[in-house]
Order: C-alpha cells, then sequence, then structure tokens
C-alpha cells in the first residue's frame, strides 16, 4: 500500500516533538514528518509526491519567520495536487484577521488552539484520515483501526 | 505494488505455472486434451489466488476471462489454440459466451438489486423503515435486540449485507454508549447485526452474492423462481435466527433495564420518493408473481433499472457507486464454471474419480463442510465460485444422489453452507464492520459464530431431507 504523511510545521522544536509524541499512536500506519519551516515542509511535500506517496494531512503553526502557515496552506490549496490534503492550523498566535482568511481562502478543516489535549487532536485526525481516505478513493482497509467509525459506517451504507 | 505483495504473487503463481507447462500427459488423466489441461492450470490460479488474495478477487475474477480469452477460447493466442492434432487440443471455447458472462442475466439480476439498495439509501427508505418497523419492538432490551436483528435480516435479502450492517450499527452506534460499562449485553448487539445480515443474505436470490452464483447452475429441470427460493429459505432463515436471538441472549445476557433507540428523520415526500417507494414494492410484487405474469426474475430485474434511470433517482454520479468488482467477481466465477463444464473437464474429473464408491451422504457432508470451513477464512462469493460448478457437474453425474434431491439439493446445500462464515473478523465484511467498532475480540465473535456454523449446519440438511420428503426438487 502507498504511505500516508502527515505532515507537521512549527518553527518550534519542542512543540514539534511534543505534537509528534502525541501522533505515536498513529505511527504504525502513518508517516509522521517534521519540518521547522514552510520552505523544509515544501522539500518534504514534493518529495512525497514524487514517490507516489499522499500527503493526508498538514498540521501547521501560524506565525513563522519567512512564511505563515495560512500562507503555506494557500499555497498548498493553489497547487492542485493536494486538494484532498486536509488541513490543520495549530497556534496560539493567530490574529482574528488570520483566522478569517485561513477559513475562507485555504478552506481549512481544524481550528487547534494551543496548548492543545491530545484527544481533541486524536479525534481531528481520525475524522480527517477518514475523509482523505473516502474523499481520495483510496482502500481504507489497512487503516480501520485509526479511522473515524461512524463516518466510516455512514460511507459504507451507499455500498451496494 | 510494494515488495511483499510481489513475493505473494511470485508465490501464488509457482504451482498454477508448472501445472501450465508440465505437458498434458504427465497429469495421468486418460483422454485430457490441451485445453481440459489449460482449464485445470486456470482453476487451481483461481483457487490459489482467490484464496492467498495477492491481488484483490475481482481481480482474480478478471484474469480467469483474462486467460480463457487468451489460451483457451476460438479467437485466442493462434499458437496457442491451433493445433495439427486437432482431438489432442480439444474444443476451444467460445469467445463471446466468455465475453457474455459480464451480462450475464445473474448479473442483471443484481445490477436491479444494486438499482433498488441505491435508491432506498438515496431516499432514506431503508433508515425511514427501520424507524418505523422498530417501534413495536418497545424498549426492553431482549425484544429490540430482536427487532434490530429482524430487521437486519430482512433488509439485508435485498441490500448488500455490507450496506445493511453499516447501517443498523450506526443507527446502533449511539446507544451502545448508554450501557453499563461491566454490560456484556453489549456485544450480543453488536454480533447480532452481521449475524443477521448473513444469515438474511441467504433469504433471497440476490441477498448475497453465492446465490447468485447458485443460479447460474441451478438452470433447467432444476430452475428455481425468485419465490420459491423464498419458500425454500425463510424457513431456515428464521429458524436459524431464532436460535442465533437465543443464543446471544444466554452468552452475552443484557443487564442495561432499558434501551430507547432515538431514531429521527420523517419520510421523504415528494414525486421521485413516491416513485422510488413504489418501484420498490413493485418490484418485489413482481419477483414473487412470476407464474401469474411470466417474466422471470432477471427480467423483472430491470424494472427498478429502467424506471430509476428515466427518473434520473440513480444519475450518472450515483452509477460510480455500483460495486462493479462484486459483479466481476461473480462474472468472473460465472466464466470458471463455464470453462469447466464447456471444455468437458467437469465431465472427465466425474468420470476419473470414483465417486459412485462413496456414500452420497458422505459426499455431501464433505462438500458442505469443506465450503462452510472456506467461508468463514475467505470471501463467501469466491467459496462459492470455485466449489459450485464442481458440485454441479457431480450433481448431474452421480445418480447415487438422486434419491436425496439430485443436483438441485446438493446446489442448494452448499450455496447455504457459503454463508455459513459467521466466525472470524475475516469471514465476512459485516463480520469486520462490527468487529471494527472496537465492542468486541475475536473470541466473542467465534464463540457464538461457530455454534451458529454448526446449528446452521444442522438446520441445512434437516432443511434439505424435508425438501426432498415434500418433492421440492423433482
Amino acid at each position: 500500500m502507498d504511505n500516508l504523511y502527515i505532515v507537521c510545521v512549527d518553527d518550534q522544536r519542542d512543540v514539534l516533538s511534543s505534537l509528534s509524541g502525541d501522533l505515536s499512536p498513529f505511527e504504525d500506519l502513518l508517516m509522521i514528518e517534521e519540518c521547522e519551516s514552510a520552505r523544509e515542509a515544501w522539500d518534504v511535500i514534493e518529495s512525497i509526491d514524487q514517490s507516489g506517496d499522499h500527503l493526508a494531512i498538514i498540521i501547521t503553526d501560524q506565525v513563522m519567520p519567512e512564511q505563515s502557515g495560512v500562507e503555506l496552506l494557500k499555497q498548498l490549496i493553489e497547487d492542485g495536487r493536494f486538494l484532498f490534503t486536509k488541513k490543520i492550523l495549530l497556534t496560539g498566535l493567530a490574529t482574528h484577521q488570520d483566522t478569517i482568511e485561513a477559513i475562507n481562502k485555504t478552506s481549512l478543516d481544524r481550528y487547534i488552539e494551543k496548548p492543545w489535549s491530545s484527544e481533541e487532536l486524536h479525534t481531528a485526525i481520525k475524522s480527517l484520515l477518514t475523509g482523505y481516505l473516502l474523499d481520495k478513493g483510496l482502500d481504507y482497509e489497512p487503516y480501520t483501526k485509526i479511522l473515524d467509525q461512524q463516518l466510516l459506517l455512514n460511507y459504507l451504507r451507499k455500498t451496494t | 505494488m510494494n515488495r511483499s505483495q510481489s513475493v505473494k504473487v511470485i508465490i501464488a503463481s509457482i504451482v498454477p505455472i508448472i501445472l501450465l507447462i508440465l505437458p498434458t500427459t504427465t497429469l495421468g488423466i486418460e483422454g485430457l486434451t490441451i485445453i481440459e489441461h489449460r482449464v485445470i492450470a486456470i482453476f487451481f490460479f483461481a483457487a490459489i489466488f482467490w484464496i492467498l488474495e495477492p491481488i484483490p478477487i475481482y481481480a482474480t475474477s478478471l484474469l480467469i476471462i483474462f486467460f480463457e480469452l487468451i489460451m483457451v477460447s476460438n479467437q485466442g493466442l493462434k499458437m496457442l489454440i491451433s493445433s495439427p492434432d486437432p482431438t489432442s487440443l480439444g474444443t476451444p471455447l467460445n469467445y463471446k459466451d466468455i465475453l457474455f458472462t459480464f451480462a450475464s442475466p445473474i448479473i442483471i439480476l443484481f445490477l436491479g438489486g444494486f438499482f433498488l439498495a441505491m435508491a432506498a439509501t438515496k431516499y432514506r427508505l431503508d433508515q425511514n423503515l427501520a424507524r418505523v418497523l422498530l417501534k413495536p419492538f418497545g424498549q426492553q432490551p431482549k425484544w429490540v435486540l430482536l427487532g434490530i436483528m429482524i430487521i437486519t435480516a430482512v433488509f439485508s435479502m435485498f441490500m448488500s449485507n455490507t450496506a445493511t450492517t453499516a447501517m443498523m450499527l450506526s443507527i446502533l452506534a449511539p446507544v451502545l454508549s448508554l450501557f453499563l460499562p461491566e454490560d456484556r449485553g453489549r456485544m450480543a448487539f453488536v454480533l447480532a447485526i452481521p449475524f443477521a445480515a448473513n444469515i438474511g443474505g441467504i433469504g433471497t436470490p440476490i441477498g448475497t452474492p453465492p446465490n447468485a452464483v447458485a443460479l447460474k447452475y441451478l438452470t433447467g429441470e432444476s430452475a428455481i423462481s425468485f419465490g420459491e427460493w423464498m419458500l425454500m429459505a425463510l424457513p431456515f432463515v428464521l429458524v436459524l435466527m431464532a436460535f442465533c436471538w437465543i443464543l446471544l441472549l444466554t452468552i452475552y445476557p443484557i443487564k442495561t433495564p432499558q434501551i430507547s433507540l432515538d431514531m429521527k428523520g420523517t419520510w421523504i415526500r415528494n414525486p421521485k420518493a413516491y416513485v422510488v417507494y413504489g418501484t420498490f414494492a413493485l418490484t418485489i410484487l413482481l419477483w414473487l408473481t412470476d407464474f401469474v405474469h411470466g417474466m422471470n426474475a432477471y427480467v423483472v430485474a430491470m424494472f427498478p433499472v429502467a424506471i430509476f434511470s428515466a427518473f434520473n433517482i440513480i444519475n450518472k454520479n450515483d452509477l460510480k457507486n455500483i460495486s462493479w468488482d462484486v459483479l466481476w467477481l461473480v462474472s468472473g466465477g460465472i466464466a470458471l464454471g463455464l470453462a469447466l463444464e464447456s471444455s468437458g473437464l467437469a465431465q472427465r474429473m466425474v468420470d476419473v474419480i470414483p465417486f459412485e464408491a462413496l456414500h452420497p451422504l458422505i459426499i455431501i457432508m464433505v462438500i458442505t463442510v469443506v465450503a462452510m470451513l472456506m467461508a468463514n477464512f475467505m470471501s463467501n462469493t469466491a467459496t462459492a465460485n470455485l466449489i459450485l460448478p464442481l458440485v454441479a457437474a457431480l450433481g448431474v453425474a452421480l445418480s447415487s444422489l438422486d434419491t436425496f434431491g439430485g443436483s438441485k439439493m446438493i446446489i442448494l446445500a452448499v450455496t447455504i453452507s457459503c454463508s455459513m462464515g459467521m466466525a472470524l473478523p475475516i469471514s465476512t465484511p459485516p463480520n469486520a464492520l462490527a468487529f471494527a467498532t472496537g465492542s468486541i475480540e475475536t473470541k466473542h465473535m467465534a464463540k457464538p459464530g461457530v455454534m451458529i456454523a454448526l446449528v446452521g449446519m444442522l438446520l441445512n440438511y434437516t432443511l434439505m431431507y424435508l425438501l426432498n420428503l415434500v418433492g421440492f426438487f423433482e
């Protein structure tokens, strides 16, 4: 099966490591990448795309030097290759204006405030991952354990 | 395709390839033609690939059709199907017959069932029916459990077992959290749904794909109508469901005093929805009354297809949701049966192997038990695809079976056995869905699953015995 990736972007090392610690229950089935800047994230995303793998979820901080989180997400949806990728903004410092822009211009899927609870994060990942697999028409069976059961059942109701 | 998958494909291919390149004479079957020899290789390919699943099961089906076209059809590769000695080659199959399996009447029957199910889901007929039908069962847990089982079984007769299970589990999901934490009764509810779906599928010819495969072999004198099938299968479904209900209540007693399934929703009232309700009722009515109007089940299946397409109830986009994999899985099975029969191989195997020496009851027992075991570990449809063509040939050739109901009996007995895969999460998609809820472990499913399968087998034999007494097979 092709690999599914979660890419985490934050300029603070300790945030990244606590984030990937919280994501460790998903490590068996998903690949988790940590990036310290939007530029690094793009390198990772390009290499994921080139190897035929899938960028399922991107989790990004808003306030970062060089490119902000919202700009990164905007660039991502403009790209066209990542239309199905689910986008999470994980931030404590986004201004009102940033938030509006994130919702309106990047079709953001989740806005999670720092500090986050790992339960909230897990629920979000499960449901977004389910959405990604079903939207993209990928085989969901290998991932059943970590999917949102209710979403999956609703989808399977349409099975003929 | 990653590395471990490629390795699996290579390993699974070894036996069929060796079989294929061995000289025909080394197989030790007198008079075996080259075409028959290739069919043997294709059969082994199918068996091994369906059992080990190195590629998806529908892909194996497509490859069967592909290999048949190339290697044993009259339009196959020239160097393969021309021979200086036509008798040693045997008769190639007509390529049209092989390709027709994609649109065989059985496939159309299933397509009709798919259209009904899609429209029912789209216009929430299923959900609303479930809501209305569940009401009379009140709030006492054991009756609610029975209600859920009956509705699941009835729906799975007309919709896919998977979709029915998904719908019922999602109705049940909010209720599960209301159970007392130590109440094992939760497991009774979670298991009741897949079990009832598996059992309910036996109820009609379109209930589950193995039934469709059986129809392919129930032709001529052993042909069976939609109504006759239900007449035969419903008593079986009823008794086994009753057993399943009592068994689940005994193993996982429900301690929670009251369960209320709070289902919201209203009937959709618009012209299109009325067309759906009407067509649903009409189609089932027509299926059951072929003796009045003369249209067989296959022709009737076109009613929903035609009406829903004409009224744009099923649109272009909905067509993409059709499970072509299920249809093609069945097509491959039909093509495999066709090759075994038309090449003359089936007949030859029956002649060569001394089945007459065995007591017919032993043959029936062994075949049905093998089918039941296979169905627990692999796809029910693939099981039916592999076993039924052999059984059909055997049923026709073996005169000692006649006193017990002949080929019709053994085909139906095996078909029912193919739906007795209950024990493991991998046995059927409904089982896998129930397992994925996280409320049960494999052992919780295996214990009642094995018991239901065993009682189901006994019931299966009893049913066949009784049907033979009343002359159903004549």
